[in-house]
């Protein structure tokens, strides 16, 4: 058993992953100033490394479990899920004007992260036995309605990154679940259409982050002060990058949220335009291995829990790199692997271990 | 596999996607380092950056001999770094809380400014104040202390309109004189000697390259550029002799419930200027760090103008202080024989002009006239050399021109003649204003320091040497940049046995002549001149030339008293005091103004 697991392993995906965790916790240590003198200095690196090898150990026991069983949970995670994101409206505690967060002894977890997991895990489970036949706005009405409840628990806490995370699964997925392409069009043109409705159900400061998105210089020192200094510190990191722990705008505070949402700008500016290629090459090789074991599965439900693990992954890279970069408007996502936080550490581990798993079920012409 | 796998196109549709995303995210990253990396990393720079000047201390004003006069005291300026972020308004809390200076004021202070200089917040504050600061630094992050010399006028008021003042360079200023390396927030010479050898003085400034964090905490010094100190400057003044004039000046002023004077002190034999006093004066300490609104508008709303220096921008009259130019003209011209006497009858006998209180002095040669200072004797040399002669020996003495000393705003005074009164009045010459004219009335004008002047050409045997304050220059090393030899002018085009007789009938003044009475006992040998001008404007000013010793003048002084009446009553006394100080004389001074003139002068 342990050597057929061994022989079936998908070592790229693995590598890339392990690589990315690997840079992570050399960069938030620098973020977090473990070169300079303080108490605490190691927290940060220290809670992210325990968890991320607790996360492995968790995903290498989940090998001896088959994915598919994960289809009869569908349902019932659904409802864990929804009790989850009520709960943490109720007795949840905020952080940055949202309220995400739930206490479970030392942990705090943020629910919206597992949720976006358990989304493509229920979500997959009800479009197995839709393949191809996602034709009407009726054919699809349940399916929305389906996504739509957790959808906009998230909305309302507010977290609209998170929010859109569940968009970018549930097209995904329903884009290889063999939506008829008009229909998708469609919606996206009706979308398109209602934005101007949206924009009054934004919150304002969401509506600051629109404007200072298309232009940052709106409020320098405000909403656009992220986007400024984000630039500024992968910019002025150029070719070679100043070195670790040698970043300017990161070692001296200008850059805010440093080892969390604008983890890459420290990477941009402390290892350069080359750094910053080899983590883009690194997701490219996540992403690509996703797209692959999508491809591959040996089942429907297999093709469409890979298929929302790897939207997932990179919508979160496209819109945390575009905001970091200033092509995309400031939205909490974080960077998959890189940024720290547990329950995103764990959540995106997590998905990897079923898209191994997925692999390492794949059709067994071998044998 | 997938069996009938309809859908693998969709797959790979994603994949596409999914690799777009990453090259659209690689190339703007690279657009950002590659392409702009330039661009962002002098952002960067100009993030964590700042200069904190230093500005360079000014040089030291001695007295001739070598006492300081005006020197630097250091002074600490609470500064606010100018910062990426905004400055936390707890911090602006505090920092009104430390210097009585009110949140809105320090936001305006900040909204006003621009640039990446520390925005000064209150100058020159307590050390207390500056050493709460440097104990509690994580309280003020982002707050600096500027140490910056400030000029200290050791003396106050005395000698204020010499030295002159500081303050921050205008926007008109700095428009004007950007290419000799003046910078916005400078500190510049505005008045007197420090507005004139600004440049020699001022040194130059340094700098402290400090890299900073978010909040404007200093974490390294990455370069530090020291100050020059500017040159000295080693007077003409003498301390003792300044403070002596000013005492003379103060106490006459009072006990004749005068308001304004001034008073010139020279050397004749160099144009080296002793003294200056002009009254009321003003404390340069006070333009120093900003003279706040109550001290500017008290020196404002003063009918008697603090701020001018009266010694050479004040033109007055000279009164019968000219008839030392009347009579040197008159003898030269060959008009008068020493020895002719003219009948005095109480006015003149074309005009009837006379003296003032109309008393008849009767026969008078030329000394005699001088030392007697009558008017009838002067309207006959007037009368006979004419307005075009007077005025060639007024323009030979200098007049009608700027003396050229080392001060700003110098007056030219005013020559009498027939030009002026056509490019004016659009009028012709008349006798009766060559009568004026003769007695140092009418259209003649001189300042104080002019009047000095003309007395010492006459002391110095017709020598006419540039006044100027300053002996040297000396850079902080020793090196002398610049010494200041005696200039000779111009010389008195007139026989030398007319300066002797001029020097006579002055001499004559102080022993029987309108001054006489004040110099009774007066143990070194001096020459003088009383004179009144007349003044529309209220009482006469009364003036006084003199100088001494005798047979070889070092000393030469001018006083005048506005509206303090007859000259010999006002300005004598100073004069005497002046003199007294001069050649270190203790004697009490006499009250001269209780007593009655020795003559009724003119």
């Amino acid at each position: 058993m342990t050597k057929r697991i061994f022989r079936r392993m998908d070592f790229a995906l693995i590598a890339a992953a392990a690589g990315i965790i690997i840079m992570s916790l050399v960069i938030i240590g620098s973020a977090t100033h473990i070169n300079t003198p303080s108490d605490e200095r190691y927290w940060f690196v220290q809670r992210q490394g325990l968890f991320a090898v607790i996360d492995v150990a968790l995903a290498v026991f989940l090998m001896n479990f088959d994915y598919k069983m994960l289809q009869g949970y569908g349902n019932k995670l659904y409802v864990f899920n929804l009790v989850m994101l009520l709960a943490v409206m109720l007795v949840g505690h905020s952080a940055l004007g949202a309220q995400r967060w739930i206490s479970l002894g030392p942990i705090n977890i943020q629910p919206s992260e597992f949720s976006k997991l358990i989304m493509i895990i229920s979500l997959a489970g009800i479009l197995e036995e839709r393949v191809g036949k996602l034709h009407t706005v009726h054919d699809l009405l349940p399916v929305a309605g389906y996504v739509g409840l957790p959808f906009l628990l998230v909305l309302k806490q507010p977290d609209l990154g998170t929010s859109l995370v569940f968009l970018a699964i549930f097209f995904g997925m329903i884009f290889v679940c063999g939506i008829r392409l008009r229909l998708l069009f469609g919606i996206f043109a009706a979308g398109i259409a209602c934005l101007p409705i949206l924009w009054h159900f934004l919150k304002d400061y969401q509506k600051m982050r629109i404007m200072v998105f298309m232009d940052p210089n709106v409020d320098p020192l405000g909403s656009g002060y992220h986007i400024i200094q984000s630039k500024i510190a992968i910019g002025s990191g150029m070719l070679f990058g100043k070195g670790l722990f040698e970043g300017t705008q990161s070692q001296l505070n200008f850059l805010p949220e440093n080892h969390t949402d604008f983890i890459f700008a420290v990477v941009g500016e402390e290892l350069g335009f080359v750094g910053a290629a080899v983590l883009l090459f690194l997701y490219l090789v996540l992403l690509w291995r996703g797209i692959q074991i999508a491809r591959d599965a040996s089942d429907i439900f297999g093709r469409l829990l890979a298929t929302g693990i790897t939207s997932m992954l990179a919508f979160h890279v496209l819109v945390n790199v575009g905001m970091t970069t200033g092509i995309m408007p400031v939205t909490g996502i974080p960077l998959p692997f890189m940024s720290y936080g547990v329950s995103s550490l764990t959540t995106n581990i997590l998905a990897i271990a079923v898209l191994l798993n997925i692999h390492l079920r794949k059709q067994k012409l071998l044998f | 596999m997938i069996e009938n796998d309809e859908y693998e196109g969709r797959v790979r549709a994603l994949g596409i996607m999914v690799v777009m995303v990453i090259f659209i995210l690689l190339a703007r990253v690279g657009y950002l380092q590659v392409m702009d990396g330039e661009y962002y990393a002098n952002l960067a720079d100009g993030n964590r950056i700042r200069i904190i000047p230093s500005m360079a201390p000014r040089g030291t004003f001695f007295d001739r001999n070598g006492v300081p006069l005006v020197m630097n005291r250091p002074g600490f300026t609470v500064s606010l770094l100018p910062l990426t972020a905004p400055v936390s308004e707890e911090v602006v809390w505090r920092l009104s809380q430390l210097l009585k200076v009110s949140v809105e004021d320090i936001h305006k202070k900040i909204d006003a400014h621009s640039g990446f200089d520390p925005i000064h917040i209150k100058q020159d504050v307590t050390p207390d104040i500056v050493s709460i600061i440097e104990e509690q630094k994580n309280l003020y992050p982002g707050v600096v202390i500027e140490v910056q010399p400030v000029r200290d006028y050791v003396l106050k008021q005395e000698a204020a309109h010499t030295f002159g003042y500081v303050s921050e360079i205008s926007d008109a200023e700095l428009e004007k004189r950007k290419d000799e390396g003046y910078k916005s927030g400078d500190i510049i010479g505005k008045f007197g000697l420090e507005k004139i050898y600004d440049k020699e003085i001022r040194g130059v400034n340094g700098g402290e390259q400090v890299e900073v964090d978010v909040t404007g905490k200093p974490v390294q010094v990455l370069g530090m550029k020291e100050p020059v100190p500017g040159a000295d400057l080693y007077l003409t003044i003498d301390k003792n002799l300044q403070e002596a004039a000013e005492k003379a000046v103060d106490e006459q002023l009072a006990a004749i419930n005068a308001h304004a004077a001034a008073a010139v002190v020279m050397n004749p034999q160099t144009g080296e200027v002793l003294a200056i006093v002009s009254r009321p004066a003003f404390d340069p300490n006070l333009f120093a760090h900003g003279i706040s609104t109550k001290d500017w508008n008290a020196i404002n709303t003063n009918p008697y103008h603090p701020m001018d220096n009266k010694a050479i921008t004040g033109e007055y009259p000279p009164g019968s202080t000219f008839k030392i130019v009347t009579g040197t003209a008159a003898l030269a011209s060959g008009k008068v024989t020493p020895e002719e006497k003219i009948f005095d009858s109480g006015h003149h006998w074309i005009i009837p002009k006379g003296n003032a209180d109309g008393e008849a002095l009767g026969w008078l040669n030329f000394t005699e006239a001088m030392a007697h200072s009558d008017n009838v004797y002067f309207y006959e040399m007037g009368n006979r050399m004419g307005i075009d002669t007077l005025e060639h020996y007024a323009r030979m003495f200098g007049l009608g021109k700027v003396t050229g000393i080392d001060l700003p705003y110098e007056a030219e005074g005013l020559v009498a003649n027939r030009e002026y009164k056509r490019k004016v009045y659009e009028d012709d010459w008349y006798l009766s204003e060559t009568f004026d004219a003769a007695i140092g009335q009418g259209f003649n004008l001189v300042t104080p320091l002019q009047a000095a002047m003309v007395m010492g050409e006459i002391a110095a045997n017709g020598k006419r040497y540039r006044p100027h304050l300053v002996n040297r220059i000396m850079s902080q090393d020793g090196v002398i940049i610049k010494e200041f030899e005696p200039e000779l002018l111009s010389e008195l085009d007139v026989p030398p046995y007319v300066i002797q007789l001029v020097q006579t009938g002055l001499h004559d003044v102080t022993k029987y002549g309108t001054a006489a009475r004040t110099f009774q006992g007066f143990t070194v040998d001096i020459a003088g001149k009383t004179g009144t001008a007349e003044n529309s404007q209220g009482r006469d000013h009364g003036w006084f030339v003199a100088y001494g010793p005798f047979n070889y003048p070092t000393i030469v002084v001018a006083v005048i008293v506005e509206q303090g009446g007859y000259g010999a009553q006002s300005a004598v006394p100073i004069g005497r005091r002046i003199l007294e100080a001069a050649f270190g004389l203790n004697q009490p001074a006499p009250s001269g103004n209780s007593a009655p003139p020795a003559q009724k002068p003119q």
